[in-house]
């Protein structure tokens, strides 16, 4: 048994890649409790797509796709924080809006220009394939988001649920919207490029998922998302491994099947 | 602001550094470790290929005397290729890695590089790469940037490049069996020599006429700089699939069709459906047939097929464009 679960730790990729998962494991299920609860569940995906223009601008000036791609993220989260100012639109439309119009500037941009490569793919990062700077890199990202979500908990919680009521007792509900909104899209560009799109998109809003059936309570939701992100990266990890399948994609499919068992017993337990 | 944040949410935040740094002095351990072949360990060099065609030609010059890996399976895109843990623990424990290169491999090449701990080499290091339309290529052979043409093996002379390099880097590994790698190399040449006579052979028989190529993008142009022929237009600017053509490239390219009277559009096997249909409408708007041709390009085809080796890959390949240049 014991080794069954230190064979794949042999290899230096596992080892890599492993970190790296649960890494972004603990970023992203720390910021879908709150990416859940204010309706923004497609803030990754539009992100993941809107960097492209800044991903090409990069290419054709030669710097660094990874800096392209953060700009990009980050003119994304001013737009939808700017258009969801004050309510004046939902977050998730103004999400719509922004992304689209980027990635069809990135398309335009794109058909523009002569590369053998696909650059709508080239950020695209795979578990199984991380360095340990990327390791480092998302080990950072780690603990500059739980050090926000811990010190920043009762100011997210209030602007999350009562924004009115944020700005009565003295809290910028903007400053924390800008904040969540940049910690979001800095943690999905970071581990797109390290462990893939799909995997970042699934542990921005599954965990939190579940976690919201089993509970209303935003500090539970938290730490029943940073369980179930943790089990998750860790079973699909071991189940890639010995059943040879690709390892983001199986890590998705436990939580996706977490979240169908959970589900499911709730509907049965309600009747 | 005094709020109670309660111990337990820094506890986890300690134990989440601690684990951090802990992890960061394994790493470095591992990345430390020596990785040699031991000509006399009683073990065969362990070598990897990336793509089924670098496999083939590696696998005709090492023969029984290596035990190849090819990453990169049958009929897959290796432009767009999902690596699993099998494929990764070949890779880390391959004492010689052999990649395309020129950008081919994208991100797999990234991952390659990170887990790897034998040497990663590109075979086409030294080839003269066709860059942008008009553009000099650039020497880096292993740019992340890909502004050249990846598609190398669709000149057979260029293999000649790759059989030297393959040779030279399982000599130096594996001194023990030079002979082997020699002998087995020699004979290849003969044969992609063969192939190369062959192709000029057909070539020289078509008119001026017939020398006009219309392609997807990046597929025959180490075919046409050698052997003459001119790509007088291409389906889609870019290989991305995002990158769709404007009205005006795809306008511009009626035209061209119409003026030129070419008979075929070559397409990639691995080519979506869009790019066919796209060809095919472009077809439908011509008052005369064009016909839509399929051509093997990233991978070879299941043993047993047409198209399971380099060289019937390019007997299949050229049987089809001259085929269809000539009808």
């Amino acid at each position: 048994m014991v080794e069954w679960l230190t064979e794949p730790l042999s290899y230096g990729f596992a080892v890599k890649g492993l970190l790296a998962g649960l890494f972004a494991a603990a970023s992203c299920a720390a910021l879908s409790a709150f990416v859940v609860w204010r309706g923004m569940a497609f803030i990754g995906d539009a992100i993941a797509h809107s960097i492209l223009p800044g991903v090409v601008l990069a290419f054709l000036l030669g710097f660094s796709l990874f800096l392209g791609a953060l700009a990009a993220a980050f003119v994304t989260a001013l737009g939808i924080g700017l258009l969801s100012r004050k309510h004046t639109m939902r977050e998730d439309t103004a999400i719509g809006v922004i992304f689209t119009g980027l990635f069809a500037l990135g398309i335009i941009m794109l058909s523009r220009i002569t590369s053998y490569k696909d650059l709508s793919h080239i950020l695209l990062g795979n578990i199984l394939g991380v360095s340990v700077s990327d390791v480092i890199l998302m080990a950072g990202i780690m603990v500059a988001v739980i050090l926000t979500v811990t010190f920043f908990y009762k100011e997210l919680l209030v602007t999350s649920f009562d924004p009115g009521h944020s700005k009565v007792i003295g809290l910028s509900p903007e400053v924390i919207r800008y904040g969540l909104l940049f910690l979001v899209a800095l943690t999905v560009v970071a581990g797109i490029q390290t462990v893939g799109v799909v995997l970042v998109l699934a542990l921005l809003i599954t965990p939190a998922a579940i976690a919201s059936l089993l509970s209303k309570r935003l500090l539970v939701i938290v730490f029943i998302s940073e369980a179930v992100a943790f089990f998750s990266s860790i079973a699909g990890f071991y189940a890639s491994y010995y059943l040879n399948l690709a390892s983001g994609a199986s890590i998705v499919l436990v939580l996706s099947a977490i979240f169908a068992v959970v589900y499911v017993t709730q509907r049965i337990i309600a009747k | 602001m005094h709020i109670p944040r309660g111990g337990k949410v820094a506890r986890f935040v300690c134990t989440l550094l601690v684990t951090y740094f802990l992890s960061n002095a394994y790493l470095f351990g591992i990345g430390a470790r020596e990785h040699r072949f031991d000509p006399d360990g009683g073990e065969k060099l362990r070598v990897v290929a990336s793509t089924t065609i670098v496999g083939d030609v590696v696998a005709n010059i090492g023969g029984d005397a290596i035990l190849l890996t090819v990453l990169v399976g049958v009929g897959q895109d290796p432009h767009s290729f999902e690596p699993t843990p099998a494929t990764l623990a070949a890779i880390e424990s391959a004492h010689l890695v052999f990649v395309n290169g020129f950008g081919l491999e994208e991100s797999l090449l990234e991952a390659i590089d990170n887990a790897a701990r034998g040497e990663v080499l590109s075979v086409s290091r030294g080839i003269e790469p066709l860059g942008e339309a008009g553009e000099e290529g650039h020497d880096d052979d292993r740019s992340p940037h890909g502004h050249v043409d990846p598609h190398v093996w669709f000149d057979p002379t260029n293999v000649f490049v790759w059989i030297d390099n393959i040779e030279d880097a399982l000599i130096h590994a594996d001194p023990r069996h030079r002979d082997i790698f020699e002998y087995r190399a020699g004979a290849y040449r003969q044969q992609i020599r063969e192939l190369d006579e062959s192709i000029r052979r057909r070539v020289v028989l078509l008119g001026d006429h017939e020398r006009k190529l219309v392609t997807d993008h990046g597929l025959l142009g180490y075919f046409a700089d050698e052997y003459g022929f001119d790509i007088i237009g291409t389906v889609l600017p870019g290989t991305s699939t995002s990158a769709d053509a404007s009205t005006r490239h795809i306008s511009d390219l009626l035209r061209l069709l119409r003026k030129e009277k070419v008979p075929a559009i070559f397409v990639g096997s691995t080519a979506g459906q869009g790019m066919e249909k796209l060809a095919s409408s472009l077809a439908g708007e011509l008052e005369r047939e064009v016909r839509i041709v399929g051509l093997l390009t990233g991978s070879l085809n299941p043993p047993g097929e047409p198209g399971d080796t380099y060289i019937s890959y390019m007997e299949f390949n050229i049987d089809r464009v001259l085929g269809a240049l000539t009808q």
